[in-house]
């Protein structure tokens, strides 16, 4: 019974940094944009605060998704933390993709003012997760 | 390339003389009585096993935390040991400047599981051991490096047997220099060759929790693993893995628990952490209680990427660690 709501409504954990993607959402509240409520946000100080094993412990403690977000390249806070960020974040789509579950793991770039873009993403990986649980619930 | 022709006479020769410094330490391969293991030789050099077709320990495994005083450490071990010693170094676990690194070429090994009486320590007789065995061991049958070409100087063997001592960087002309004789050119092609290459890792999460069911969780392949260095390691407290009080709250919250809980969690963020560093040694797998396949993931996830950086861990020591720095213009497509 549980397990049949749980698909209906995928959760997503999101990493967010403070300085950029969290004032995103935060905007986007503030304007009344809406976005899943399956989605929750984790204000990180940098996205080079991810460590993966946060990433995969959402994942494999209940997760539907995971997502990272943090400011453009080149317009980071702490200057370049975000480049850390795309490596490691690169490096782990890619250790899931070996599992064949890649879909799972986003990175997303979203400055400050683009509420609009952090709504579009979000809801974009929503629906794709929700489709992927619907499939797999047919089959 | 140049080195110099070296015999097992000459070798032991030079290796004492270096430690005849009282400040001078070795540390290579011993004979025991009942088989190998290494071992740490201080005035004069012990049974001293050049080769040996036994893995147990990665040896680089001493080396973490070991920061000297002026002594000097001559590492005589197998490439994936030496490969360890270098990113140990890049970790800053181990002090650079008083090691001498040495690699030496490698046929492969059995584990020391199956180790039995009598050590063979001639390269032929063990090259026919591990040709007529089924049981090489999974890292060195899909091994990238087996060649002694990593560290400061390399000891390798000829195709007619030979074997020459051979100096990468300053500290191996050095090296070299503890032994008799004139540099002669190289020949082109050495008894142990490049790998091949082999298709990227690929698996999923059945198969995982086919090959992780008999696991125990008792962590030794972490304990063992030659990179896995980290003295707060994120599963010792009660985030990763609860315990005790702890596994309780946990289970009041999220409900029935197959026990030991955890295991994709703990392989794969672990799989994370050393996947620049591993240098697919299986010192792992060999600690391994319960046979799990670990070289099989480790490796495998650990090559493909280190690929994406074009790097592999150990090859050379002035070579950053990918995640500990980055270029501004790369990996385009990474965000969604
Ligand atoms: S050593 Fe083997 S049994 Fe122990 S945690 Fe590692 S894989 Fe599991
Ligand atoms: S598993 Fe990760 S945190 Fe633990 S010792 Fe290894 S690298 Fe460090
Ligand atoms: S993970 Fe296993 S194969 Fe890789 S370095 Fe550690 S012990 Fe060696």
């Amino acid at each position: 019974m549980a397990e049949e709501a749980k698909k209906d409504i995928p959760e997503i954990v999101g990493f967010a940094c403070s300085f950029c993607s969290f004032k995103a959402s935060e905007m986007a509240g503030s304007l009344r944009m809406k976005y899943p409520e399956g989605i929750k946000i984790v204000q990180v100080p940098c996205s080079s605060r991810v460590d993966p094993a946060f990433v995969i412990k959402a994942l494999f403690e209940g997760a539907d998704g995971a997502f990272v977000a943090g400011c453009h390249p080149g317009d980071c806070h702490f200057i370049k933390g975000n480049y850390y960020t795309r490596r490691k974040i690169a490096a782990l789509k890619e250790m899931f993709k070996a599992f064949s579950m890649d879909k799972k793991i986003k990175l997303f770039w979203v400055s400050a003012s683009e509420a609009r873009r952090f709504v579009e993403k979000v809801e974009h990986m929503y629906k794709e997760i929700k489709e992927g649980n619907n499939e797999g619930k047919k089959g | 390339m140049k080195g110099k022709r070296v015999d097992k006479k000459t070798i032991e020769v030079g290796l004492n003389q270096f430690l005849s410094d009282d400040r001078n330490l070795v540390l290579g391969f011993a004979k025991e009585p009942d088989g190998v293991s290494h071992r740490i030789f201080k005035n004069e050099l012990g049974p001293l096993s050049l080769f040996n077709p036994y893995f147990g320990i990665n040896g680089a495994f001493f080396l973490r935390r070991m920061f000297s005083k002026g002594q000097k450490l001559l590492l005589l071990l197998r490439p994936c040991e030496i490969r360890a010693s270098v990113e140990l170094v890049k970790l800053t676990q181990t002090e650079r400047e008083s090691i001498i690194a040495v690699s030496v070429d490698c046929l492969g090994a059995l584990s020391s599981k199956d180790a039995s009486d009598g050590l063979p320590d001639d390269y032929k007789e063990i090259a026919d051991i591990l040709a007529s065995s089924e049981k090489v061991r999974p890292a060195c049958k899909t091994c990238k490096e087996r060649r002694g070409i990593v560290g400061n100087a390399g000891i390798r063997v000829g195709q007619d047997g030979t074997l020459w001592a051979v100096p990468y960087d300053e500290k191996g002309v050095e090296f070299c220099g503890l032994f008799a004789g004139d540099n002669e050119e190289l020949p082109a092609a050495m008894l142990v060759g490049e790998a091949t290459k082999t298709e990227p890792f690929l698996s999923d999460m059945t198969e995982f929790s086919k090959d992780f069911a008999k696991c125990i969780m008792c962590m030794n392949c972490r304990d063992m693993c030659p990179v896995c260095f980290c003295i707060d390691c994120v599963f010792n407290g009660n985030d990763y893995l609860p315990k005790g009080d702890a596994l309780l709250n946990k289970i009041f919250r999220g409900g029935t628990t197959s026990l030991p809980s955890g295991k994709e969690l703990f392989h794969l963020i672990r799989m994370f952490h050393v996947s620049q560093t591993c240098v697919g040694c299986g010192a792992c797998e060999e600690a391994c209680p319960q046979g799990i396949p670990l070289t099989k993931y480790f490796k495998g996830i650990s090559e493909r990427l280190q690929g994406m950086f074009s790097y592999t861990s150990g090859r050379n020591v002035e070579e950053q660690i990918p995640y500990l720095t980055f270029l501004e213009d790369e990996l385009k497509d990474a965000a969604d």
